[in-house]
């Protein structure tokens, strides 16, 4: 992948270059807003990472002149702020996801992987998702391990449907919270991990291949098997 | 009605009209009996000239003179009437129902049946007593027609009194009904309101002008205090970010980190953002987007009923549809999911969720509770109860359901369960804007 991270403290635009090289990818750092906007226009990437405060033009200009250009490359918007005050409005100006400094690599990675790897063409064409040997039907709203039928509950559903639209893929705590709940914060109890435990027991009864991956201190993959 | 008769418009109009009423009644009053008294003195007058027109004529032609007269006037039967009676009260002309005998100087009568009279008497030689009278119902009759002009005066004043007293009182009225509404929305978080100035410079201008000074002062600290607020944020966020990042470049080069070092300072960083949030909420900077509460806390409560689940917990959610209101949909997630914490680790048994009519949203357990005397402290920031000293937590959980509520006009009351355990009662019926199902797009 190719990432540009636009980012105007040294340290922590160091810090996730490092981070992206270290997990073999090409990392490509601006220092302020106008340099930033420069190669945004120019360069193919695969992912934009900017800070929201910038020198020169912000977080959210880039994304609208990116957007008014009618380049659609990813963008994640980095920001001081609490993320839930300030998430509509980066949304709103054409940003895909937003995450709130400080925050764990590992978290930013899997937002970054998770937007390289959204699908061109939405999924909601098929009318099945089909992850290993899980198959999930979006019509009939039935899910079968082999030939095996699984009952869901309606929010188990959701989360392994968010799952199977990611396989392989890591999906952290907060991105779970997000996408399957929409809830923008992290509650106290461990909502996310009974949940995926519940749904795992679903999914892996004795004797199968395990397939929802716990990554500690990262999140949850769903795994090909 | 009631509310009708609360107004201070109607208040006035009605005390006015009521004193001016009054007022014209008592000067009605002291006219009638002013006049009756002059009127009286008049008759009494005409008395006089009318008897001593008489005495003349008998003096100079003889009593046949005054019986003529006397019966003339008993003909006639005009305002005056004479008599002429002999000193025992035998009638010699003319008539006078109820004349005494012998009377001299002023008298009333009041025969039975007839109307009173006002009667003078003389004596005359030869023991003949005159008597000229005239009926009082002539002089009732003038000053009753003179009140009768102050007291229709009155009662057109009155009236008028009411309409104008009601018509200026709305005014004012109007005048303070702008000023409580821009204070209300001063209240809810919009600093940048003024009262409008109506130009006329008047002492309600004077006043407009002084809450407005005082509004910009308000508005020049609160900035203050958010702009210091973002940049502490800013500020104390970004080293800390670096010594995180630190933290981790060296924990995965597989130098020796201190095992919690991370969390612990994660922990340093979630009470960071929690209090930054408080003081969000606190100065009413919250989203008013009408949401469905009832979805919101089902969803809320559904994520929450396998955790308690897992943790041997009953639960129990019983929400009324189609609850809908204008609010920040983040902040009233956190804010029930921060309830639902700490009844997950400070309370026990089942949790019940409810949301009612009103909306009333109430949760229940069926734990120790907390002791009346300590519900306020629990709601400040840091405090926490002796026995929950070793549960993990940051102390903030219920301050930020306290400034959530507040920021949205709700009411948070803690209480006891049935089974004697925490209620926490969120009254949102007063919340600033509550709007019906057809609003919500």
């Amino acid at each position: 992948m190719r990432i540009l991270v636009i980012e105007d403290d040294r340290a922590t635009a160091d810090y996730i270059a490092r981070g992206l090289v270290q997990e073999g990818q090409v990392a490509e750092v601006a220092r302020d807003g106008k340099d930033g906007l420069v190669r945004a226009l120019s360069g193919p990437f695969d992912v934009i990472v900017t800070d929201r405060m910038l020198p020169g033009p912000d977080g959210l200009s880039i994304v609208r002149a990116l957007r008014s250009s009618g380049i659609t490359t990813p963008v994640l918007v980095l920001t001081a702020l609490d993320a839930v005050e300030r998430r509509v409005e980066g949304l709103d100006a054409g940003a895909d996801d937003y995450l709130a400094k400080p925050f764990a690599f590992t978290e930013l990675y899997a937002r970054i992987r998770a937007l390289a790897r959204r699908p061109a063409a939405a999924v909601p064409a098929h009318a099945e998702l089909r992850v290993g040997d899980l198959r999930m039907d979006l019509l009939a709203r039935t899910v079968h391990r082999g030939v095996r039928p699984i009952e869901l509950l309606p929010t188990e559903w959701r989360l392994l449907e968010t799952f199977m639209r990611h396989p392989d893929q890591v999906l952290t705590r907060t991105m779970l919270l997000e996408r399957v709940w929409g809830f923008m914060f992290d509650p106290t109890t461990n909502v996310v991990d009974v949940h995926v435990s519940r749904l795992r027991r679903k999914l892996e009864v004795p004797g199968e291949t395990p397939v929802l991956k716990t990554l500690r201190g990262a999140g949850y993959m769903l795994v090909r098997t | 009605m009631r509310r009708l008769l609360h107004s201070f418009a109607v208040r006035t109009a009605l005390g006015l009209a009521a004193t001016v009423l009054m007022l014209a009644l008592l000067g009605a009053g002291w006219g009638w009996l002013r006049a009756e008294e002059a009127l009286s003195q008049q008759l009494d007058l005409i008395l006089r000239a009318e008897a001593e027109g008489l005495i003349r004529d008998y003096q100079r032609m003889g009593g046949a003179a005054l019986l003529d007269a006397a019966r003339v006037s008993a003909r006639r039967d005009g305002l005056l009437q004479v008599l002429v009676q002999t000193a025992d009260g035998v009638p010699l002309a003319g008539q006078l129902p109820g004349a005494p005998a012998a009377l001299l100087g002023y008298a009333t009568l009041s025969p039975a049946g007839e109307a009173p009279m006002r009667a003078l008497g003389a004596m005359l030689p030869g023991g003949i007593n005159l008597v000229v009278a005239a009926r009082l119902s002539a002089v009732r009759a003038a000053a009753r027609a003179l009140v009768w002009t102050p007291l229709l005066t009155a009662l057109g004043a009155g009236a008028v009194a009411l309409l104008l007293g009601f018509g200026a009182a709305r005014a004012l009225e109007r005048r303070l009904a702008r000023v409580s509404d821009v204070a209300g929305a001063v209240t809810g978080g919009d600093l940048t309101r003024r009262l409008p100035l109506s130009g006329r410079g008047d002492e309600f201008d004077r006043l407009v002008a002084t809450v407005n000074t005082m509004l910009a002062r308000l508005e020049a600290l609160v900035t203050a205090q958010r702009q210091v607020t973002d940049d502490i944020a800013h500020d104390l966020r970004k080293p800390l970010q670096r010594l995180r990042q630190e933290l981790e470049d060296a924990h995965g080069a597989g130098a020796p980190v201190p095992d919690g070092a991370l969390a612990e300072l994660d922990g340093v960083l979630n009470t960071f953002a929690a209090l930054l949030r408080i003081a969000r909420a606190e100065a009413g900077a919250t989203d008013r987007t009408p949401l469905d509460l009832s979805a919101l806390v089902s969803r809320v409560a559904e994520a929450y009923a396998p955790v308690a689940d897992e943790a041997g917990r009953g639960f129990e959610i019983a929400v009324t549809p189609g609850q809908i209101m204008q609010g920040d949909a983040a902040l009233l997630q956190r804010m029930l999911a921060n309830v639902l914490d700490n009844a997950l680790s400070h309370g026990a048994g089942t949790i019940r969720v409810g949301l009612e009519p009103g909306p009333v949203l109430t949760v229940d357990d069926d734990g120790p509770g907390v002791p009346p005397a300590e519900r306020d402290a629990v709601l400040r920031r840091f405090v926490r109860l002796d026995h929950s000293r070793t549960t993990p937590g940051t102390g903030l959980g219920l301050a930020l359901v306290a400034a959530s509520v507040q920021a949205h006009g709700g009411a948070l009351t803690l209480g006891a369960s049935p089974t004697g355990g925490l209620r926490v009662r969120i009254d949102f019926s007063d919340a600033f804007v509550t709007i019906g199902p057809g609003d919500l797009s």
